[in-house]
């Protein structure tokens, strides 16, 4: 599926993709006390850079998800620090926090998450309403727009339980890309998805990164999402592994 | 449409219990203040069946049916008045009436004049019957006492405080509380009330201009010896009376509380258990910076549309029903000023659930959505 000529006149372009745009520097995070004590992410330290795509890879319990968590702000690192956009995320106050992921990110996560009651225009609208504080005529431009990006315009008034798994999900990446935000963060974006589905998921991701600037943060445990990133990262028990890809190799096999 | 209104129209289901709960309450609030209120009606019957615009009565009457002997010369005072066109007097009070067969019953003896104009005389009483009633001795009496007094129509006699009297007549739809309803002329009811010659009860007045009746009754209202009401006062106040005394009031207070109660628990779960339903995708607008406050006022309109539905529904039931028991003889006034304080108190009770069922998106947590 090819979104690029569609996205290039919708939505602003960013220049200057080699700026840092997320940074975390010695994070640490452990779960439960005492001998019941894990530690989830283990001094670990990640740069990215605006509108590239990030893979974040690893076996099960590596803490991918945390490090996901901790970088998009819901989750308090025990130390360590995350600047994203030049500020300290994690000095600001929860409601300063909060306005900050209202300005600039957005997520997808694993299940869908759509409203069972609300058509695929309303799940984009609600966003744009909510969040931007558009009209509800300027919500549904902006709805129908991303809507045709997505392949889904004929579909919109069609509701989660009328929508194959595929389409859901591209509605839950218009719900996250309605808001054009700087970042996109994205827990296994294809899991429930077939590949040919999948594939529609990563490209509109990497669309989003490539021509609008947004910062992709993807954590997938599908190797052949790799070919579609623009930086890998490997995490093992906590800690960052920087060895050339081997440990990539060894868990995914031969890089597609 | 809003978000809240589509929620509710796809997922009316869920919804129902909390809709039906609240339909619920406002019909068991409006039905029964209306039951109460066309019970209590009776007991203001002689105000509300006549056409006098003042009743003039002895100091601090609590109710029509308790008013004390006054002096016939009160009725100057009424007369007096430069907006009264007409005055007359008005004797009503509770006697014993000795059942032909033995036991006495408690009746309400109303004596009044019995032309066609007459003020105190009530619009069931028809021309034919107030003319038997002319002559001395004759009462009537309606059809619905005619057990409770032992009788079994017209021609029967019986005896009211010693004094024999003689049915001429019956009416219908007059029911009773206290005691039946014995109408008859003034001379009759003087022996019947056992009252002196120079003694009344009321004293009735007709305004050229009925909107005058207000302000001749503040008036007269300067003076303690009597007391003064036009006829709605009168008529509200002997109805509120028995209510308050009768203590209905409060047991209408419990009942209408309990239905309250039962309509917030349900519709206040139902709205918790859709709410939650919905809790990750709420997490999820949660982790893209959307305030918490878009989802409350979210629950809220939702609850308001619930209570409007669950109002819009009751109100035409109520007024089924209210046909259903007007058939079955049972009494059921529906005043729009009822109607409305039923709708607003349960349409309250909806948003004070809406506000309970927020509690549920304190459990919106959308780092959940990562683990």
């Amino acid at each position: 599926m090819s979104t690029s000529p569609n996205l290039k006149s919708n939505i602003k372009l960013r220049s200057g993709v080699s700026v840092t745009s997320i940074t975390g520097k010695g994070l640490f995070k452990s779960f439960g006390e005492g001998e019941m004590q894990t530690t989830a992410v283990n001094d670990v330290s990640i740069d990215i850079k605006q509108g590239e795509v990030a893979l974040m890879m690893g076996p099960s319990g590596s803490g991918k998800t945390t490090l996901l968590a901790i970088l998009s702000g819901l989750l308090k690192p025990d130390s360590g620090k995350v600047t994203a956009l030049g500020q300290d995320i994690w000095t600001m106050s929860e409601r300063e926090r909060e306005h900050f992921r209202l300005k600039h990110c957005s997520f997808i996560f694993q299940g869908y998450n759509l409203f069972s009651s609300l058509t695929a225009r309303q799940q984009l609208e609600i966003v744009a309403q909510w969040g931007d504080g558009a009209s509800s005529r300027e919500a549904r431009k902006k709805a129908d727009e991303i809507l045709d990006v997505l392949g889904l315009l004929k579909k919109a008034h069609l509701r989660p339980g009328e929508l194959s798994g595929g389409e859901k999900q591209r509605v839950a990446i218009g719900r996250a890309l309605i808001k054009n935000p700087d970042f996109c963060f994205a827990d296994e974006p294809t899991s429930a998805l077939d590949w040919a589905h999948g594939e529609q998921v990563i490209d509109i991701l990497r669309s989003a990164a490539h021509e609008r600037g947004c910062t992709v943060l993807i954590v997938a445990h599908d190797a052949r999402v790799i070919p579609y990133a623009d930086k890998i990262f490997y995490l093992e028990d906590g800690k960052m592994i920087d060895d050339g890809g081997k440990s990539i190799h060894k868990t995914y096999g031969k890089m597609p | 449409m809003s978000y809240a209104l589509s929620t509710l129209w796809y997922d009316r289901q869920r919804y129902l219990p909390g809709v039906l709960a609240v339909g619920f309450s406002a019909l068991l609030i409006a039905l029964q203040c209306g039951l109460l209120l066309g019970l209590f009606s009776i007991t203001s019957i002689p105000v509300d069946h006549t056409t006098a615009d003042i009743w003039l009565g002895a100091p601090e009457v609590l109710s029509v049916d308790l008013g004390r002997p006054i002096r016939e010369a009160s009725l100057a005072r009424l007369a007096s008045q430069p907006e009264i066109e007409r005055v007359e007097i008005y004797l009503q009070g509770f006697s014993y009436w000795s059942k032909p067969d033995g036991g006495t019953e408690l009746c309400m003896v109303i004596g009044s004049r019995l032309d066609e104009n007459a003020l105190g005389k009530v619009k069931e009483l028809s021309k034919d019957l107030y003319l038997q009633l002319s002559e001395p001795g004759t009462i009537v009496i309606d059809e619905s006492d005619l057990g409770r007094l032992g009788v079994k129509g017209v021609g029967d006699h019986a005896e009211v405080a010693g004094n024999r009297v003689r049915i001429v007549g019956l009416t219908t739809g007059l029911k009773s509380l206290a005691g039946p309803y014995v109408f008859c002329s003034i001379n009759t009811a003087r022996p019947l009330l056992r009252v002196f010659p120079d003694q009344i009860t009321y004293v009735l007045g007709k305004c050229f201009n009925p909107k005058d009746a207000a302000t001749v009754v503040s008036r007269l209202k300067e003076n303690q010896n009597v007391s003064a009401f036009t006829s709605p006062e009168f008529s509200l106040r002997s109805r509120m009376h028995w209510l308050l005394k009768t203590k209905a009031g409060i047991a209408l207070g419990y009942a209408a509380a309990l239905g309250l109660l039962v309509g917030a628990v349900v519709t206040s779960q139902t709205l918790y258990s859709a709410t939650a339903a919905s809790l990750r995708e709420f997490a999820v607008l949660r982790a893209m910076g959307i305030p918490r406050w878009r989802m409350q006022f979210m629950v809220m309109q939702q609850s308001l549309f619930v209570g409007i539905i669950g109002v819009g529904l009751a109100l035409p039931a109520v007024h089924g029903l209210a046909a259903v028991a007007d058939y079955f003889g049972g009494r059921v006034e529906l005043p729009i000023w009822l109607q409305s304080i039923a709708a607003i108190v349960t349409l309250t009770m909806a948003l004070f659930s809406g506000l309970f069922a927020l509690r549920s998106l304190r459990n919106v947590e959308p780092a959940a959505l990562l683990r």
